[in-house]
């Protein structure tokens, strides 16, 4: 009776830690970046902050440039950006691409404006294998025929705490400023994100 | 005396629970021109609700679009409650074909809302492309 129910017992017993395995929490899993469910903190800028700021600047930027018919380009070309300095006043290390990538993408899809990758600030190309095939282009054909930039994009990142008892308070201002040829600001836009908690919470 | 005292101690709660209830529900008042001047181009919209409480205290008042290039989306919602609500909201964008549009720029925006208050989300489509709209609302329990 015994030899018989013991295969039974294993049977059971398998089944019953497959069920307990499949049940188990797992210690990482995916979320959505663009999702709610990403962790939020009061003291420094998360992931889901970066793209807050950069849509609104973004639309900002396509309302007041873009659709008002006033980005200005040679011959009806895509109008052509360059970064300038984009000063980081945060008490953190920020990735300053963090905010200016997703814009140059955003901006990029919109069919409008491209982003030059051989000129920087001091002359630092982002991508210097470019700059050296534009350079050897312009030195076989003899001639320099380097397009300058339509516009420059610099700004800022700032950071306010504040603290009324337990709860503590973190604003992060982000300014942009897009400057053309005649060193005009022809659009800025201002974004503050503000938050306040105890500690650090899941979700907004 | 007994039965006094019930009733007095009865009356001083009632007070202060509503003195309580007044000082959490603050409501907004708001002023504007009578006849307005702009005239919005209201979009015929289709709702899916999921959440009902959310649709109760946040609602949606309508829809208006603005001509251009790009697609200009602007929502009005209405919170009928008298306590300050929180809830997340995302534009999607789709092309002429129905295809999502997608942003890097996408992304689950927190808003508050106050007591009766009135507000505006607005969003321009990324793309010329994009020829149509999703906007999602989430409530912020967790």
């Amino acid at each position: 009776m015994k030899s018989q129910n013991s295969p039974h017992t294993l049977l059971a017993l398998g089944s019953a830690s497959l069920l307990l395995a499949g049940c188990a929490t797992p210690q990482a899993t995916y979320v959505d970046p663009s999702g709610s469910r990403i962790i939020t903190t009061v003291g420094s800028i998360n992931i889901q902050d970066y793209a807050n700021a950069a849509d609104t600047m973004v639309g900002s930027l396509i309302d007041g440039v873009i659709n008002a018919g006033k980005l200005e380009s040679p011959g009806g070309q895509p109008a052509m950006l360059a970064i300038s300095r984009i000063v980081n006043n945060t008490s953190q290390h920020v990735d300053t691409d963090m905010l200016v990538k997703k814009i140059r993408v955003a901006l990029s899809k919109t069919g409008k404006v491209v982003t030059t990758t051989t000129m920087g600030l001091g002359g630092n190309a982002e991508d210097p294998l470019a700059k050296g095939i534009q350079q050897q282009t312009e030195f076989l054909q003899d001639k320099k025929n380097t397009r300058l930039p339509d516009y420059s994009l610099s700004g800022k990142i700032i950071e306010q705490r504040e603290q009324a008892g337990n709860v503590r308070q973190s604003s992060f201002v982000f300014q942009l400023s897009l400057t053309s040829k005649d060193g005009l600001a022809v659009w800025e836009e201002e974004k503050t994100i503000t938050k306040q908690g105890k500690r650090s919470t899941v979700g907004f | 005396m007994k039965l006094s005292l019930t009733h007095r101690c009865c009356t001083f709660a009632s007070i202060v629970g509503l003195s309580l209830l007044t000082a959490c529900a603050s409501t907004v008042n708001t002023v504007e021109r009578a006849a307005p001047v702009g005239q919005r181009q209201m979009v015929n919209d289709k709702r899916v609700i999921t959440d009902a409480g959310l649709n109760r205290a946040v609602r949606i008042v309508g829809v208006n679009e603005a001509p251009g290039e790009f697609l200009k989306i602007q929502v009005e919602l209405l919170n009928t409650t008298s306590s300050l609500k929180s809830f997340n909201y995302r534009f999607e964008w789709f092309d002429a074909n129905g295809v999502q549009v997608n942003s890097p720029t996408s992304t689950y925006i927190p808003r508050q809302i106050e007591g009766k208050e009135s507000i505006f989300l607005s969003a321009l489509a990324p793309t010329p492309a994009a020829k149509d709209f999703r906007l999602k609302l989430i409530d912020n329990t967790r």
